[in-house]
């Protein structure tokens, strides 16, 4: 387990990395989904199997093919130098994520959590479902919950399909005049 | 096992054993913090709005970890992950049709370029 945990965590923080500075932006993209796997992981290993199929579905497939489409619709696929896609604030930038990561680090391993033990999570997936919709007992405002999120994915469509359209007689496409 | 010294044991022992609580909490810390570089240094928004999902996915590592170690939190850290992650899907689609019409109109996706709020 430690030894996973280890790899996972290299995969993890090693992709991130590539993904603040890769020099190409579809390189990006792909250590980004890497970076999701090494996550859906941690979440096998930490007894929420159903949520890592999620993450796999949901982050590994569909975010990362929708933020390719976005790149394929906004730019070229080249490799660019650091000055022109690195911002004047990298070494500032640096110190203040360094500095939030170590004090939230600190704060998180600092603080007694009590009797800690692996293994409360709903590894079966009948009680995970329950858990989600609301039944089980202490669960209830899930009920709620689920419903509000899924009126918010169905507003937040219609607002991309809204904000994203063409209207008539306005914009161009790349190279293409109307 | 028969015949393995006892540090060799000791050592496949902690191999084999679940890792701490805190180890989960300080990788989720530091994919917080090396998404929140990315979104302040970065230019492209296409970018930042991986680096915000990287954030994102720190904070859901959180939340599952709590899940599985606190007895108090009886699960339900890991239906909040799912919530979260629903959330997120609705944030990158309006995010990237945001940023499809500004390049639309502008023809560039540099945020430092887009500066008409600007006051």
């Amino acid at each position: 387990m430690t030894l996973a945990f280890a790899f996972l965590a290299g995969m993890t923080l090693v992709s991130a990395l590539g993904v603040v500075l890769s020099r190409s932006v579809v390189h990006s993209a792909l250590f980004m989904s890497g970076s999701f796997l090494g996550i859906s992981g941690y979440f096998v290993m930490l007894n929420a199997p159903a949520l890592a199929a999620f993450q796999v579905l949901i982050y590994v497939g569909a975010v990362t093919v929708v933020i390719l489409f976005g790149i394929m619709f906004t730019q070229k696929p080249q490799v660019r130098r650091y000055r022109t896609i690195i911002n004047r604030q990298f070494w500032a930038g640096f110190l203040v994520a360094a500095g939030v990561g170590c004090f939230l680090a600190y704060v998180l391993a600092a603080e007694n959590w009590g009797d800690t033990k692996a293994g409360n999570g709903p590894r079966e997936v009948a009680a995970f479902g329950r858990d989600l919709l609301g039944v089980s007992q202490g669960a209830e405002i899930f009920t709620l919950l689920f419903e509000v999120a899924s009126v918010l994915l169905l507003v937040a469509v219609v607002a991309a399909i809204v904000v994203s359209r063409r209207k008539m007689g306005q914009g161009v496409d790349r190279g293409v005049r109307e | 096992m028969p015949g393995v010294p006892a540090q060799v044991q000791q050592f496949i022992d902690a191999l084999v054993s679940a890792p701490p609580l805190e180890g989960y909490l300080v990788v989720g810390a530091f994919l917080f913090a090396i998404g929140a570089w990315g979104a302040l240094i970065r230019r492209n928004a296409v970018v930042i709005f991986m680096c915000v999902e990287l954030m994102i996915n720190g904070v859901n590592l959180t939340l599952v970890a709590f899940a599985d170690y606190l007895p108090g939190a009886g699960g339900l850290g890991v239906s909040y992950a799912v919530l979260v992650i629903a959330i997120a899907a609705a944030e990158i689609a309006v995010g990237l049709a945001i940023v499809l019409a500004v390049f639309r109109s502008r023809r560039t996706v540099n945020v430092d370029e887009v500066t008409s709020m600007r006051g």
